[in-house]
């Protein structure tokens, strides 16, 4: 080769290798800028485009009846969002989001075109679809639809025990009831979790980043069947009587669970408030608003005199015609009714204001305060829902000359329901305040319940159970409308008369209550009724909330399976039918109940093919005479005979009911008075 | 455009002019007739040979190499299949656990949507609509009889 050339060739070749030389220069420069000095940067945008942060939902805990029946619980609910920006069509998407989730298609349409020319990249469509619509949706498999996760809560009774359960907001805070005051337990905490995905989305691996938390599930002491009961009745009660607001509480006096609380009025929890919604409806008056209670508190004087002085039911009590005055201020029977001088017994049964204050007298004001502070008057329960009130019950000092006479008949002091049944509750598991529980369980573990505290002696709640008892079974007491259908109970009635802050004056409207336990023996349940704002003789407790108490407990007991301790009564006509019969057909051991119902069908039976077996009631034996006999001998002869006896006062058997010779009914039992 | 050979003829054809170094003879040519097209003056023709009869002469070490290479082939397919496999396994057994879990997560959503219907369906503003709706009442007094046990267990006391 030519030298020059050669020079040419060799020039042209040293370009050439300059070239490629700045190409590799170039490529490891990009290379260390991409790899060294980018690093972070390209490895956070290839893990988001690798890796995706998916949520592990922890729903908020369900809220469960004492059966397991749920009251409140979330359910995982798709949302429906659009990157307006990556929107292929605002006309079709319109179309086909405002067919699909039934929403205005022009609204949505001005919402679409609004987001993206304001350069938005998130537009809510619409929150919290039903499933159908979810489906709907996936099934297009758009891939400009977002779908995320919420959650939603559901109350699925509606209303029933709204006052206790409470309700949340939009994102599913508890805002009112247990829903509140328990809110941190029940509340979940969503974890996340690494996941790594291919082209397509779809996931290869995960890693947990964030444990997810459930929120506990709480099952409450509240029956669900007794709770729909009891909002029924005080509903009706409420309605009846053109009253404003009332309230029941329903509890197991040994145990304290609240089998139902009922407010008047109530609100759906699913739907948010109202506008112009009254406030009321989201109050739990039960624990929340207290109010004098009336003659109801008479319970507390006399456990209170039974305790403290030498008074027993059958002591004579003046009643003083219907009227004494206390420093110069007259108080009145209710009625006018003028009783003279009564066993303490009946001034319980016919609620005489003038007998309480006389024995109110007796007691005295420092041994009153101290029994309505034994009783729980003028403390919070603990009860674990919010905004409970402590009731009122001045101090002492500020006490007037008057006040114990008026605290002995329930004025000037200030009870909640819950309060009113826990002291009845006192009286009914033989002396001990218990404290209300509504928690049963969290995470299906038991809640231990609280010791109760000894508040009267056994014999005392006796007593009053007896005078209670009366209440309802004298013919001439005021809880007659709580007698129960087959099962003995006993209450006391309250008619307190609303005083009105503005004027400071009483109304012409009550407080009509009730307060009764059931059966009589071995209580089961108490009840406290409130019917607040009645006017007249109709608003009065006995009239208003006695009958509300008798439906609920007869339903409550018979769902709780407590035995019967009386004999049912029969409707008019089947009670004129047995009043047809000879008397001597009561010995008989079978008694007609009608059609006999058909129990089973034997394959082998004879002539009509099956045999039609019978129901029988066996009539009971035959009460022996206990008269004259001590109490030892009438207990071991009634043991012997198998023979259930309720025994009252000391010395020798003088009166027995039923008498000597009588056939004793399934469930009844006998008393026998003793005295010297 | 001019292909690749007839780029690198055009170098050829420079070079051996300047190799010869002859004084340019400038060939008047007739300047009204075209140019010509480069490789016109190829034709492409098909021959037909028969090659039937000719025979492959046998070349054991191209065989050899062959068969070589194509074990060599071979092993490095097991090769790689063998150090590919666990991770492909992995990866599919990802794909599958990950369903599994989006499946598990839906059907828990699923129980809890059918648990709050039944709730909804059970509830006792429900069923006193569905008793009214069927004239069903409370058993009046004497109505309900409760059967008490026999001994042995075999019927009700009070019942013959």
């Amino acid at each position: 080769m030519d030298p020059h050339e050669r020079s040419h060739a060799n020039r042209r070749l040293a370009w050439l290798a300059g070239i490629i030389l700045l190409w590799a220069f170039a490529i490891f420069g990009n290379l260390i800028h991409l790899q060294v000095i980018r690093h972070e940067a390209y490895l956070r945008l290839a893990r988001n485009q690798q890796q995706r942060v998916v949520e592990i939902p922890a729903p908020r805990g369900s809220i469960f009846d004492r059966n397991g029946q749920p009251l409140a619980m979330s359910v995982p609910m798709a949302s429906i969002s659009v990157n307006p920006q990556h929107l292929p069509d605002l006309d079709v998407a319109a179309d086909i989001l405002s067919r699909i989730l039934e929403i205005d298609r022009i609204a949505l349409y001005g919402r679409l075109r609004n987001a993206r020319d304001t350069g938005r990249g998130f537009l809510s469509v619409k929150r919290r679809i039903p499933p159908e619509q979810a489906e709907s949706l996936r099934s297009l498999r758009l891939e400009w639809i977002q779908f995320n996760q919420e959650s939603q809560r559901h109350y699925p009774n509606g209303t029933l025990a709204a006052n206790v359960i409470g309700s949340v907001d939009h994102e599913e805070h508890g805002n009112n009831g247990l829903e509140a005051a328990l809110d941190d337990e029940l509340a979940g905490h969503a974890g996340t979790a690494h996941m790594l995905t291919d082209v397509k989305r779809r996931g290869i691996d995960s890693r947990l980043a964030t444990e997810p938390h459930v929120g506990s599930a709480i099952t409450l002491s509240i029956d669900s069947r007794v709770q729909f009961v009891a909002e029924k009745e005080l509903a009706r009660a409420v309605q009846e009587h053109s009253a404003k607001t009332g309230s029941l509480v329903a509890m197991n006096p040994n145990t304290g669970e609240i089998l139902a609380m009922a407010s008047y009025p109530t609100y759906d929890p699913n739907k948010p408030p109202a506008p112009g919604e009254p406030v009321q409806a989201r109050f739990n008056n039960s624990v929340s608003v207290p109010f004098e209670p009336g003659s109801v508190f008479k319970v507390i004087t006399l456990a209170a005199a039974l305790e403290t002085t030498d008074l027993r039911p059958e002591s004579l009590i003046n009643c003083g015609r219907g009227a004494i005055t206390l420093f110069g201020r007259t108080v009145h029977e209710a009625s006018n009714h003028g009783y003279g001088t009564i066993p303490m017994s009946l001034v319980l049964a016919k609620s005489s204001n003038v007998g309480a204050i006389q024995i109110g007298m007796r007691v005295g004001q420092e041994r009153m305060y101290e029994y309505l502070r034994k009783f729980g008057f003028g403390r919070r329960t603990g009860i674990p829902l919010p905004a409970e009130s402590p009731g009122m019950v001045r101090r002492l000092s500020v006490w007037g000359k008057t006040s114990l006479g008026s605290v002995s008949m329930g004025h000037e002091v200030g009870t909640t329901a819950l309060q009113l049944a826990r002291a009845c509750a006192v009286m009914a598991n033989g002396g001990l305040l218990v404290k209300p529980r509504i928690l049963l369980k969290r995470d299906g573990v038991p809640v231990p319940p609280d010791p109760p505290e000894r508040v009267i002696r056994p014999e005392t709640a006796i007593a009053m159970r007896q005078m209670m008892e009366g209440v309802v079974v004298n013919p001439a007491g005021t809880g007659r409308r709580a007698r129960l259908n087959g099962y003995t109970s006993g209450g006391k009635t309250g008619s307190a008369q609303i005083f009105d802050f503005a004027t400071k004056r009483y109304t012409a409207t009550y407080n009509g209550s009730f307060i009764g336990f059931a059966p009589v023996t071995n209580p089961a349940i108490v009840i406290a009724v409130t019917v607040n704002g009645t006017r007249g003789t109709r608003g009065f407790g006995g009239v208003s909330a006695a009958p509300v108490f008798k439906l609920v407990a007869e339903e409550a007991l018979r769902v709780l399976d407590i035995p019967k301790d009386l004999p049912e009564e029969l409707p008019e006509n089947e009670r004129k039918d047995q009043k047809a019969q000879p008397e001597e057909a009561n010995d008989l051991p079978v008694a007609g109940l009608g059609e006999a119902p058909v129990l089973e069908e034997t394959p082998q039976g004879t002539g009509n093919g099956a045999e039609v077996v019978t129901a029988a009631v066996q009539t009971g034996p035959k009460v022996p005479n206990f008269q004259g006999m001590t109490m030892r001998a009438v207990l071991a002869e009634a043991s012997q005979m198998g023979l259930p006896v309720l025994v009252d006062g000391s010395g020798l058997a003088r009166v027995q009911q039923p008498p000597p010779g009588a056939v004793l009914q399934s469930g009844e039992r006998v008393r026998v008075r003793f005295a010297r | 455009m001019a292909t690749l050979a007839t780029f690198l003829r055009r170098f050829e054809a420079q070079a051996a002019p300047q190799k010869e170094r002859r004084p340019a003879l400038r060939v008047e040519q007739d300047p009204y007739r075209l140019r010509a097209i480069p490789n016109s003056d190829v034709y492409f023709f098909c021959k037909k040979i028969d090659n039937t009869r000719l025979v492959r002469e046998a070349d054991p070490r191209a065989r050899k190499d062959c068969w070589t290479t194509i074990g060599a082939a071979c092993a490095v397919v097991v090769l790689l299949t063998t150090i590919l496999m666990p991770a492909v396994a992995g990866t599919m057994a990802g794909y599958r656990i990950q369903e599994l879990r989006a499946e598990e997560q839906r059907l828990i959503d699923e129980r809890r949507v059918l648990e709050l219907e039944e709730a909804r369906l059970l509830s006792p503003a429900r069923l006193q609509q569905l008793a009214e709706g069927q004239r069903f009442v409370t058993p009046a007094p004497g109505q309900v009889i409760h059967l008490n046990p026999r001994g042995d267990g075999s019927l009700a006391l009070n019942v013959k």
